[in-house]
């Protein structure tokens, strides 16, 4: 990967019907990066996407690729590929026709055309393909051809709009693995969309995250599991431990008891998480900081982890995932260790995070 | 098997009409006890070859003026269909409204106002005036048709196109219109249709100047020619004929359907 910058979106924004969809965005993405733009639906991710493809244009703000500006140049113009979620080929041309699209709308030789169609197609595992009908085609082979056809015209960016969540699950590891190959193998510079937080893992470098519009944390996936910038991020990536605690620096106190944390010094009210794989489960006190008494209420196995719910005696709730050979019962008493490394507070102590179907607020 | 026996006995009650004047073109005399004809004769069809009877003049009109006229229904359609399938503005209601309006309203309540204009532009009694009068009930017909075609139309597919670097026009070309083809054809079939048969704009405009086939038609309908009339009926059914056999074969192509949406 070489520096940021390389595709740089300024202060974008776009407004539909004067309520903004996407909101004073920053993002610089790097040469040969996979980024994922990830926030639940309605968020403005792919209005983004489409922003930089140029089929919308941005009330404000500027894009630039390797410093040109894009605002003014057309889609067709841009070197920047856009694969859309239905795969979308066109159902008039073969398989062969559809890769080969873009290079015949740029008048490449019909040699150069057909030895270029059949070496991605081979790359996409479709060999042998070219003279289907896309109607011939099952979901997971109209994607791949899909992605075929956008890399064979050598994109500078290659944009994917939720490619995979039409896709059975089992099928989408395998796509999720050729994507990355695809990437790896071509150095294209990648931006994907998506609602799923576990594809944004596996498939990027980096995540940035959106809610109602705005970019709230750009990170590396370990970095977004690891320091969420607030509750709202903690909450998308799956947190379900949220507390109201009075902290006092590196103290927090809970209604279950004291805790120390290694985070930010802070005062006053604050909200606590911690990821439920960070707790630990002890059946005896061992050692005296950040244990909380507690009273197994729920057990549920998942196969590869059991899913416990905790209770303090004052009444704090928790969730722990432990490994399935710790077998707890229900009504026992043990201790939960809360690792100081693990528990992150933020200042503010508002409602855990915007719901996935909260509609958008109507901004004067 | 039950499916083809009902679909020929379709085709036949729909061609049964068509009979009689088939007997009638071949028919020397064909009066009233008689069930056939005693004499047959090839002499109609003869007829038709020759100059006297103006069919061949009458045909060529025809399909000089239907076809032009289908063309520029298509050139005004196309733009007004898209519009107003896929876009919202207002007053959309009233112009849809305002297009069905030569549909709705006689040709005969409106035709001494166009011929007074005709006149004075120098356009009645030519060929160029008759196409432009047929655009009247071609048009409405040939919009209203593209506008259902295009409001089924994905525009995620032009947006596709151009991302993978399709000009404007080649995507018009190369995406859209193979997409739509099939709505394109049925309104051309009807916009040509309207046009061939055309009798009373044709009628007034051409002032006897321009010929049509229906125009023969008549003629030689009021000149009491039972046999020479049927011969020029199933002469101008033909082309129609021919159109649908051919938009049929473009109708059923599954790949240009698929293009419509979730047909």
């Amino acid at each position: 990967m070489s520096e940021l910058g390389y595709l740089s979106l300024q202060q974008l924004t776009k407004r539909f019907r004067g309520v903004p969809a996407v909101n004073d965005l920053w993002l610089e993405i790097a040469a040969g990066e996979r980024l994922s733009l990830l926030g639940p639906s309605g968020c403005g991710k792919s209005t983004t996407l489409q922003l930089i493809a140029g089929i919308l244009r941005p009330d404000q703000g500027q894009i630039t690729l390797q410093g040109r500006l894009l605002n003014h140049v057309p889609p067709e113009r841009r070197e920047i590929a856009l694969v859309l979620q239905k795969g979308l080929l066109f159902p008039h041309l073969s398989v062969g026709e559809n890769v080969a699209f873009g290079l015949k709308m740029r008048g490449v030789s019909r040699a150069e055309r057909e030895a270029r169609t059949l070496a991605l197609l081979d790359q996409v595992q479709l060999t042998g393909f070219e003279d289907r009908q896309p109607a011939e085609l099952s979901g997971g082979q109209a994607q791949r051809v899909a992605l075929a056809r956008s890399l064979v015209i050598r994109p500078k960016v290659l944009l994917l709009d939720e490619p995979l969540s039409a896709l059975d699950a089992n099928l989408r590891g395998d796509m999720q693995a050729l994507i990355r190959r695809l990437q790896e193998e071509t150095g294209v510079t990648m931006v994907i969309v998506t609602h799923d937080q576990g594809e944004a893992v596996v498939m990027s470098h980096r995540i940035a995250l959106m809610f109602d519009g705005c970019l709230r944390q750009v990170e590396t996936p370990e970095g977004l599991y690891q320091r969420p910038s607030d509750a709202s991020v903690a909450h998308f990536f799956g947190g379900v431990n949220f507390f109201t605690a009075t902290a006092d620096n590196h103290r927090l106190t809970l209604a279950g008891g004291d805790v120390l944390t290694t985070d930010f010094p802070q005062q006053g009210t604050v909200q606590v998480t911690i990821r439920p794989e960070c707790i630990h489960l002890l059946a005896d006190q061992i050692c005296g900081t950040n244990l909380l008494p507690v009273t197994v209420c729920q057990n549920r196995f998942t196969g590869t982890q059991r899913h416990l719910n905790l209770q303090t005696p004052a009444g704090l709730e928790l969730q722990a995932w432990v490994p399935p050979s710790q077998n707890w019962a229900i009504g026992q008493t043990a201790f939960a260790h809360l690792p100081p490394d693990a528990l992150w507070s933020f200042p503010t102590p508002t409602v855990p995070a915007p719901q996935q179907s909260v509609p958008k607020a109507l901004s004067p | 098997m039950t499916r083809k026996v009902l679909l020929l006995l379709i085709i036949g009650v729909l061609f049964l009409p068509f009979l009689p004047l088939l007997i009638w073109s071949f028919a020397q005399g064909w009066y009233f006890p008689q069930l056939l004809p005693e004499q047959w004769t090839v002499a109609n069809w003869q007829a038709i070859f020759t100059a006297s009877t103006k069919v061949g003049q009458g045909f060529v009109q025809s399909l000089a003026i239907a076809s032009l006229a289908t063309t520029l229904a298509l050139v005004v359609g196309l733009p007004a269909g898209r519009a107003l399938g896929l876009m919202e503005f207002p007053g959309k209601g009233a112009i849809k409204l305002f297009l069905l309006l030569p549909i709705i309203v006689s040709p005969l309540a409106t035709l001494m106002g166009i011929q007074f204009v005709l006149i004075r532009l120098g356009l009645s009694g030519t060929l160029l005036g008759v196409v432009l009068v047929h655009l009247l009930p071609t048009i409405p017909y040939m919009t209203l048709v593209l506008s259902s075609v295009y409001a089924n139309f994905d525009l995620s597919y032009e947006a596709q196109a151009r991302t993978l670097g399709a000009s404007p026009m080649q995507v018009l070309s190369q995406v859209t219109l193979p997409l739509i083809a099939p709505g394109v054809v049925v309104g051309a079939l009807f916009a040509f249709l309207i046009s061939w048969n055309e009798f009373l704009l044709t009628f007034f405009v051409g002032s006897g100047r321009v010929l049509t086939l229906p125009m023969v038609l008549f003629t030689s309908l009021q000149g009491g020619n039972t046999g020479l009339t049927a011969a020029i009926a199933i002469t101008s059914i033909l082309p129609a004929l021919v159109f649908l056999l051919f938009s049929s074969r473009a109708l059923s192509d599954d790949a240009a359907i698929g293009g419509l949406g979730d047909v």
